[in-house]
C-alpha cells in the first residue's frame, strides 16, 4: 500500500518537506539518538524507510515486513548492497532482511531487534488483528523501542478532499483521545513507558486539532531479556523471506584480508617507487629532476620522518627490493585495518612475497620497460 | 552550468519494474504520435517493400519466409521500437542492435544467398543460444487509457494492477503500454478502480498489436527480460552489463579489481532468434578518486597538478557511493568544494557536505577537494545540464590510456581477462547454468513462455586459402597458423625502397652511443632491403622541447628526406611539438623512437630493420604485395577519432589507394568540434582522392570500395541514410557520365560472437581466414565475419563487415576474399591484421592528428604513409 503517495499530492501545499518525509526523518533522529543496532520495520512497503535506515552506520541488522509481496518486491533492489560497498567494503556489517508475512503472527525471526517501527500501519489492520498486534509487538517482539504512527482523525477536517478516511484501506483513524488511550493501555500491560508526539503541525489558531500524524513512542521498562527467555518462545518460521542481502565488510575475514593485502602492496609499491626514483635522480632526467620539487604530498613527509629509524628503512640488494614489514605497518591506513602488527603478518601470510625471514616485503625489479 | 546534484535527490532508480520508466511523460498517447513521423521518415530512403502493406496491423504470422515476415515490421516499428519507452535504464532510446534497418532488400544480387564457396570447411561452435518459444507464442500489446487523465506513472500502475485476476500476473507495463503473454478476452476491455482520494476511474485497455516473435519490439522485450533474469541472479549492473561481485579478482599491485560478467543480447539471426552471450570484464578501482588526485598530486607536483588530473581523469566512468549510476567525468571545477552549496528540486539551497550527511549519513571528510562535473545527456524528466560529484565518494571504473600503456600492469591484467577458448566457453557455460537452475528465474521465462537452448549453436565455416606475399618479384606463402611474413621477406628487397640521401639524426648527450648503434645497424640492415641510406646530419641537442624546435627550424631544408628523432623519455608533449612541425608547417617525414627501445644490444637488429621499413613507408616507399584480381578499383578507408580529454573534437581519418596495387595510399583527415557532422568533410575527401586517383593512373577509378571503420553501436541508420547518399552525390558531382560501382563495408572490430574451432576433441581459436556468412550473420543485412588475425593467449575476436551498399555486382565471396587480402597490407606489420589495412591507416592518421597535431596536416605528406 503506498500511504506516502497520496499525502504527498494532497497535502504538497501544506506540508514542507512533505510529511512523510517527516515521519521518516523523526525515524531517523530516533536512530541516531538511542544508536539501534537491529531495527525492524513493519509494513515496510516501498522499502523507503529501510533504504533510508541502510545509510545510518550504528545499524547492524535491517528487517522489513509487509502483508504485501509485491510492493517491497518492486523497490527491493534498491536496498542491494552496491558495486562500491564491495570496493570499498565497509567497518561495519549489514544485512537487510525482507519477510512477507502478517503483524498477527509471530515469527522467530523478529525477536532480539532493539527497535521496532510501525509507521501507518496500525489503521490498515482488521479488528483481530489490530487486537493480536500488540501481544506480537510488544509481547513477543518485546524490542527496547517501538514507534507507532497513525493518522489523527481531528487533523481531517483540514485536509483538503479527505472525505472519512485518508486512505480507502484505511479500517479506522483514531483521534488524539482514542490513540492515547490504546497506547496507554498497551504500554501498561506489557510494561512500556509511552510519550505522544507527532509530525505535521497545525496551523496557527487550531493547535487543538494535534498533529496530523500523531506517534507514540514506546520504551520498555525492564533490561532486556536474555537468550533463555527467547528459547522458550515459539520457533516455527511463519514469515517468508523474499529478499536478503549481507553486505560485505570488513568483519568479514575474506573482506579483511583482501583488503590488507591490496593496502600492503600498495603502500610497499610507492616506498619502492620512492626509493627507486632516488636512486635514478643522480644524473638522469634533467628536466623531470628540475621539476620534482619537494611537494606538499604526504607520503614523503612521511616516509621522511619514519627513515630516522634505521631498522625500518627500504633497501635495494642485488635484483631485489626489502621493504619491513614494520614501514608499512606504520602507515595509517594499514594500522587502521589490521589493528596490530601480529595481525597483520598473519594475514598476509603466504599472500605476499616476504624476505626469507619474513621480516619484509620482497620486489625484485625486473626489466620494467619493454618495447612499446 | 553550476553544480546541481538535483538528481541525487531521489533514491537509486534500479527498481525491478521492467520497462524502467521512471520518469516517463504523463502524456503518452500524444507523445506516440509525435515519435511515429520522423521513424517513417528514415524509412523512405529503404527502398519501400513492394506490395503495400495493410495499414500496420502487424499480424502477418506464419507462413511467409522469415524476411517478408519481418518487412511489414518494420513498417511498424514506430509504434514499437522508438516511441514506447519499453527503455533500458539510463532511459537511453539508442538501439543499440540496429534493428529496423534493413540494407540487404535493396541490393537485388544478394537476395537469394550472400554467402560465400570458396575455401575449406571448419566445425565452428560460437557463443550464440537458440531462443524458444512456445508454438503460436505472440506477444499482446495494449494501449492503457485512463478517464479522468492519471499523471503518475505509479498511480497508473497500482490503479491497473488492482485487475491482477484480469490481466494475469505475468506483465509489463510502462505507464502506458502494457505487454502480455496472453490475450484478453476482448479487444476492448473496461476496468473499474478507485483511487484513495474516492475518485473513480475507468480504465480501457485496448488491444493495438499482436507481435510475432520475430518483431523487433518483441526483440527488444526479449531483451529486457533477460536483463531481468541477470538482476534476478543477483548480478550487479554497471553500465550496458551484469557483473557477479561476489567473486571478484584482485591484483593489488596496481589496486585494481576485475568483475567477471557477462554481456548478452537477443537477436533475430539467419535463421533463429538466439542469446548472444560473452563473458565480459569490468575493471574497477580500489580507490577513490580523491585517492587518485592525490597520488597524482605526489607524482607530478603542484604545478602540473590540475592539468594531469584533468587528463588523467576527464572521461573516466565513476560510480558512486551511495547509488547505483555511472557518471562520465566531464570537467573538474577546482573553484567549487564540498562547502559549495546546490539548488535542491524545491529551490532550496544546501551545501553538499549537508547533503550527504542529511541523505545519507555520509561524512565528507576532505573539505578542500574540487568536485567533478558530469554532463547529462539527456534530458530526464525536467531534469537536465550537469551533476556535481565528491571525489572521495566516486570510484573509478576502466582503465586510463596511461594504464592501457603501462605493460606491465596489462600483462597482470591479461592474465584474468585474456581467457582461451575452452575457459571462455566455459564460463559462458556457468551463466546458462545459473540460468537453468534458478526457480524465480525459470518461473519468469515460463510465464512469458520462453526457454533456451542449453547448448551453444555449431555450424560449419570456411577458411579461405593463405595469400602470396609478393616483393619484387619473389614471392611467398607465410605459416597460415602465424599469419605473419616476417621471417620469409627478411633480406629481400623491397618493392619501393626510397633512398636517404638527406636526413638528420637528432639525439641528447646522453643518447650519443644509442644514436651511433642504431646508425651503425641500420647501415647494415637496408642495403639487403634495396634501400640507399647516406649519412645523416647528426644533431646534438638539449633535452628540451624547445631544443629540438630550434634544431628543426633551422636545419630542415626542402632537400631533407626525413627527421629522425631518438627521445629520452615518453614525454608526450615532445614527441607532440616534433610531430605537429613536421606535419603542418615544415612537411616533412619523421620518424621519433625512445632511447630505450635502441639499447638493448640482443634485440637492436630487428628493431632497426623495423625502423627501416617504416621510414620507407613514411617516405613513399612500397614494402610487398598481394594479387588484387580488380582491375580500375580504389579502396577507401575511414575511421574516426574522438577527442576523450577536451571533448570537443573529433577526427576522421581518411586514406584511398592510389595505384593498381593497392600499395600507395592517399590521405586526409576532417576535423570536426563537436556537434558538426563529419559526413561534409569526408564528401571532400572523397573528391580529392579521385582526383589523386585520376592524376596517377590517367583514368577514374570504375569501382570503389569504402571500408567504414569507426561505426557505434547504433548509428548504422545515419550511416545509410547520410553518408551513402553524400557519397552518392560526389560521384555524381564528378561528372554525368561517370558512374562507378560502389561498394560501402561498415567494419565492426567490438562484437560480442566469439567463435570456437572444433579441433581435436577440444576448442580451439578458428585460424585465419576463417569466414562466417551463415547462422550467426543477420538476415536483413549482406554481412560476414572473417577472423584475420591470430593471437598469442585469449580469443580471437571476429571482425564484423555489413556491406550497406553494393552496386558492384561481385558475388559475395568475391568481397570476402578482397577484404581479406586488403587485412595483408598493413605496412607497420608483416603479418595479416584485424581489419582492411585502409582502416588501419585511416585509424593511425586520426590517432595522430587527434593525439598530436589538432588539425589537418600539410597535404604535401598526403601521398604518403607519414603516420605510420
Amino acid at each position: 500500500m503506498d500511504k506516502n503517495f497520496q499525502e504527498k499530492f494532497t497535502q504538497i501545499t501544506k506540508f514542507k518537506p512533505p510529511l512523510y518525509k517527516q515521519r521518516h526523518q523523526f525515524v531517523k533522529d530516533l536512530v541516531e539518538k538511542y544508536k539501534p543496532k537491529k531495527v525492524a520495520d513493519l509494513g515496510c512497503a516501498d522499502c523507503r524507510l529501510l533504504w533510508m535506515l541502510k545509510f545510518c552506520s550504528c545499524i547492524e541488522v535491517l528487517a522489513g515486513l509487509d502483508i504485501c509481496a509485491n510492493v517491497m518486491k518492486e523497490k527491493m533492489h534498491t536496498l542491494s548492497p552496491l558495486p562500491v560497498d564491495y570496493l570499498q567494503p565497509s567497518e561495519r556489517s549489514l544485512t537487510i532482511t525482507l519477510h512477507h508475512g502478517s503483524v498477527a503472527h509471530k515469527d522467530p525471526c523478529m525477536l532480539g531487534f532493539d527497535l521496532v517501527t510501525c509507521i501507518e500501519l496500525i489503521e490498515h489492520l482488521e479488528e483481530p488483528d489490530l487486537k493480536k498486534f500488540p501481544e506480537v509487538v510488544f509481547g513477543f517482539m518485546a524490542p527496547s523501542i517501538v514507534v507507532i504512527s497513525t493518522p489523527n482523525s481531528e487533523f481531517n477536517p483540514l485536509l483538503p478532499g479527505v472525505m472519512l478516511y485518508r486512505h480507502p484501506d484505511h479500517k479506522f483513524e483514531w483521534n488524539q483521545a482514542q490513540f492515547q488511550s490504546w497506547a496507554l493501555e498497551t504500554a501498561r500491560c506489557y510494561d512500556y513507558s509511552v510519550e505522544f508526539t507527532g509530525v505535521g503541525h497545525p496551523p496557527t489558531g487550531m493547535e487543538k486539532a494535534g498533529f496530523c500524524t500523531q506517534i507514540g513512542v514506546f520504551i520498555r521498562k525492564y533490561p532486556q531479556t536474555g537468550e533463555s527467555v527467547q528459547s522458550e518462545k515459539p520457533t516455527e518460521a511463519v514469515y517468508k523471506t523474499v529478499f536478503k542481502a549481507v553486505y560485505p565488510s570488513l568483519k568479514d575475514e575474506k573482506y579483511l584480508q583482501n583488503a590488507v593485502i591490496s593496502e600492503v602492496i600498495f603502500t610497499a609499491q610507492i616506498i619502492k617507487h620512492r626509493l627507486m626514483s632516488k636512486h635514478e635522480e643522480y644524473g638522469n632526467d634533467p628536466e623531470r629532476k628540475s621539476k620534482f620539487q619537494p611537494s606538499m604530498d604526504c607520503f614523503s613527509d612521511y616516509l621522511g620522518n619514519l627513515v630516522v629509524e634505521k631498522n625500518m628503512e627500504p633497501f635495494l640488494s642485488g635484483n631485489e627490493v626489502y621493504i619491513p614489514l614494520a614501514t608499512i605497518f606504520s602507515f595509517p591506513k594499514v594500522n587502521r585495518l589490521c589493528g596490530t602488527f601480529e595481525k597483520l603478518c598473519k594475514l598476509i601470510a603466504g599472500k605476499v612475497t616476504l624476505s626469507s625471514d619474513g621480516s619484509a616485503v620482497m620486489f625484485s625489479i625486473e626489466c620494467e620497460n619493454e618495447d612499446d | 552550468m553550476t553544480g546541481r546534484a538535483r538528481a541525487r535527490g531521489r533514491p537509486p532508480r534500479q527498481g525491478s519494474a521492467l520497462p524502467a520508466v521512471g520518469d516517463a511523460p504523463p502524456q503518452q498517447p500524444q507523445q506516440l504520435q509525435q515519435l511515429q513521423q520522423p521513424q517513417q521518415l528514415q524509412q523512405l530512403h529503404v527502398p519501400p517493400p513492394q506490395s503495400e502493406e495493410p495499414g500496420g496491423q502487424g499480424r502477418l504470422r506464419g507462413f511467409e519466409s522469415v524476411l517478408q515476415e519481418r518487412r511489414p515490421e518494420g513498417l511498424q516499428v514506430s509504434s514499437g521500437l522508438q516511441d514506447l519507452s519499453l527503455r533500458d535504464r539510463g532511459g537511453r532510446r539508442r538501439d543499440f542492435h540496429d534493428l529496423g534497418v534493413n540494407t540487404r532488400q535493396a541490393m537485388v544480387h544478394v537476395q537469394e544467398s550472400k554467402t560465400g564457396f570458396s575455401g575449406r570447411m571448419v566445425k565452428l561452435t560460437t557463443n550464440h543460444f537458440r531462443l524458444t518459444s512456445r508454438p503460436q507464442w505472440a506477444l499482446y500489446q495494449y494501449h492503457v487509457g485512463y478517464s479522468p487523465e492519471m499523471e503518475a506513472r505509479r498511480l497508473r500502475s497500482a490503479l491497473l494492477f488492482q485487475h491482477e485476476e484480469h490481466i494475469g500476473k505475468t506483465h509489463a507495463f510502462d505507464g502506458s503500454i502494457l505487454f502480455l503473454p496472453k490475450k484478453l478476452e476482448s479487444k476492448v476491455t473496461e476496468l473499474f478502480s478507485r483511487t484513495r482520494n474516492g475518485e473513480d476511474v475507468k480504465i480501457t485497455v485496448t488491444l493495438t498489436n499482436e507481435l510475432p516473435p520475430t518483431s523487433p519490439t518483441c526483440l527488444q522485450f526479449y531483451n529486457i527480460i533477460f536483463r531481468r533474469l541477470l538482476k534476478m541472479l543477483n548480478l550487479q549492473q554497471i553500465g550496458r552489463n551484469y557483473y557477479n561481485p561476489s567473486d571478484p579478482v584482485s591484483i593489488p599491485n596496481h589496486r585494481l579489481m576485475v568483475w567477471l560478467g557477462f554481456t548478452s543480447s537477443i537477436l533475430q539471426y539467419e535463421e533463429n532468434i538466439m542469446l548472444c552471450a560473452d563473458v565480459s570484464h569490468k575493471v574497477l578501482r580500489g580507490e577513490t578518486v580523491l585517492d587518485t588526485m592525490h597520488s597524482l598530486h605526489s607524482q607530478v607536483g603542484e604545478e602540473r597538478f590540475r592539468d594531469i588530473c584533468a587528463k588523467e581523469l576527464i572521461g573516466l566512468i565513476v560510480l558512486t557511493r551511495y547509488n547505483n549510476r555511472t557518471y562520465r567525468i566531464d570537467d573538474i571545477d577546482w573553484d567549487n568544494n564540498p562547502k559549495g552549496t546546490f539548488r535542491k528540486s524545491d529551490g532550496s539551497e544546501m551545501s553538499f557536505v549537508e547533503y550527504y550527511k542529511k541523505q545519507y549519513n555520509i561524512e565528507i571528510s576532505d573539505w578542500m577537494q574540487p568536485v567533478l562535473i558530469s554532463q547529462m545527456k539527456r534530458k530526464r524528466g525536467n531534469i537536465q545540464g550537469s551533476v556535481a560529484l565528491i571525489p572521495e565518494l566516486c570510484s573509478l571504473t576502466g582503465l586510463t590510456d596511461k594504464m592501457r600503456n603501462d605493460f606491465n600492469m596489462m600483462k597482470d591484467l591479461a592474465i584474468h581477462t585474456r581467457l582461451p577458448p575452452e575457459q571462455r566457453q566455459r564460463e559462458i557455460g556457468r551463466l546458462l547454468s545459473y540460468i537453468q537452475k534458478d526457480d524465480n528465474v525459470q518461473k519468469e521465462l515460463r510465464n512469458w513462455g520462453l526457454s533456451f537452448d542449453y547448448k551453444s549453436v555449431s555450424f560449419t565455416g570456411r577458411v579461405v586459402q593463405g595469400e602470396k606475399i609478393f616483393q619484387s618479384g619473389n614471392m611467398f606463402d607465410y605459416n597460415p597458423q602465424f599469419a605473419d611474413w616476417t621471417k620469409e621477406t627478411r633480406g629481400v628487397p623491397l618493392i619501393r625502397a626510397v633512398p636517404v640521401d638527406s636526413w638528420l639524426l637528432i639525439y641528447t648527450r646522453r643518447n650519443y652511443d644509442v644514436a651511433n648503434t642504431l646508425l651503425q645497424s641500420l647501415f647494415k640492415v637496408t642495403p639487403s632491403m634495396g634501400i640507399r641510406m647516406n649519412k645523416p646530419n647528426m644533431i646534438e641537442v638539449d633535452d628540451r622541447t624547445e631544443a629540438y624546435l630550434r634544431v628543426l627550424q633551422q636545419r630542415v631544408t626542402p632537400d631533407t628526406n626525413i627527421v629522425f628523432c631518438i627521445l629520452s623519455s615518453s614525454r608526450k608533449d615532445k614527441y607532440d611539438a616534433i610531430k605537429k612541425y613536421l606535419c603542418t608547417d615544415c612537411p616533412i617525414p619523421s620518424q621519433c623512437v625512445l632511447a630505450r627501445t635502441l639499447s638493448k644490444p640482443q634485440t637492436i637488429m630487428t628493431v632497426a630493420t623495423k625502423i627501416a621499413l617504416q621510414m620507407n613507408c613514411k617516405m613513399g616507399g612500397e614494402l610487398w604485395s598481394v594479387e588484387i584480381p580488380l582491375k580500375q578499383v580504389m579502396i577507401v578507408g575511414i575511421d574516426c577519432y574522438h577527442d576523450t580529454v577536451s571533448g570537443k573534437q573529433s577526427i576522421a581519418g581518411f586514406v584511398a589507394s592510389l595505384n593498381q596495387t593497392v600499395t600507395r595510399w592517399f590521405s586526409r583527415c576532417v576535423v570536426q568540434s563537436r556537434g558538426q557532422e563529419l559526413v561534409d568533410g569526408i564528401k571532400a575527401c572523397l573528391q580529392t582522392a579521385l582526383r589523386n586517383w585520376s592524376k596517377w593512373n590517367k583514368c577514374l577509378p570504375s569501382r570503389i570500395f569504402v571500408y567504414r571503420d569507426g561505426v557505434g553501436d547504433g548509428q548504422l541508420n545515419t550511416l545509410v541514410n547520410y553518408e551513402v547518399p553524400q557519397f552518392l552525390d560526389c560521384l555524381k558531382s564528378i561528372g554525368t557520365d561517370y558512374s562507378p560501382r560502389l561498394t560501402v563495408i561498415v567494419v565492426k572490430k567490438r562484437v560480442g560472437a566469439r567463435f570456437f574451432a572444433e579441433i581435436g576433441g577440444g576448442l580451439k581459436n578458428p585460424p585465419p581466414g576463417t569466414v562466417v556468412d551463415t547462422v550467426v550473420t543477420r538476415p536483413e543485412w549482406y554481412d560476414f565475419f572473417i577472423v584475420s588475425q591470430t593471437v598469442k593467449n585469449g580469443c580471437v575476436a571476429p571482425t564484423h563487415y555489413n556491406v550497406i551498399y553494393d552496386t558492384s555486382q561481385l558475388k559475395p565471396d568475391h568481397v570476402q576474399r578482397l577484404t581479406y587480402k586488403l587485412c595483408h597490407m598493413y605496412y607497420n606489420w608483416s603479418g595479416i591484421i584485424r581489419v582492411p589495412a585502409p582502416c588501419q591507416y585511416a585509424h593511425k592518421l586520426a590517432f595522430l592528428v587527434g593525439q598530436s597535431i589538432h588539425r589537418e596536416p600539410n597535404l604535401m605528406l598526403s601521398d604518403r604513409l607519414y603516420y605510420l
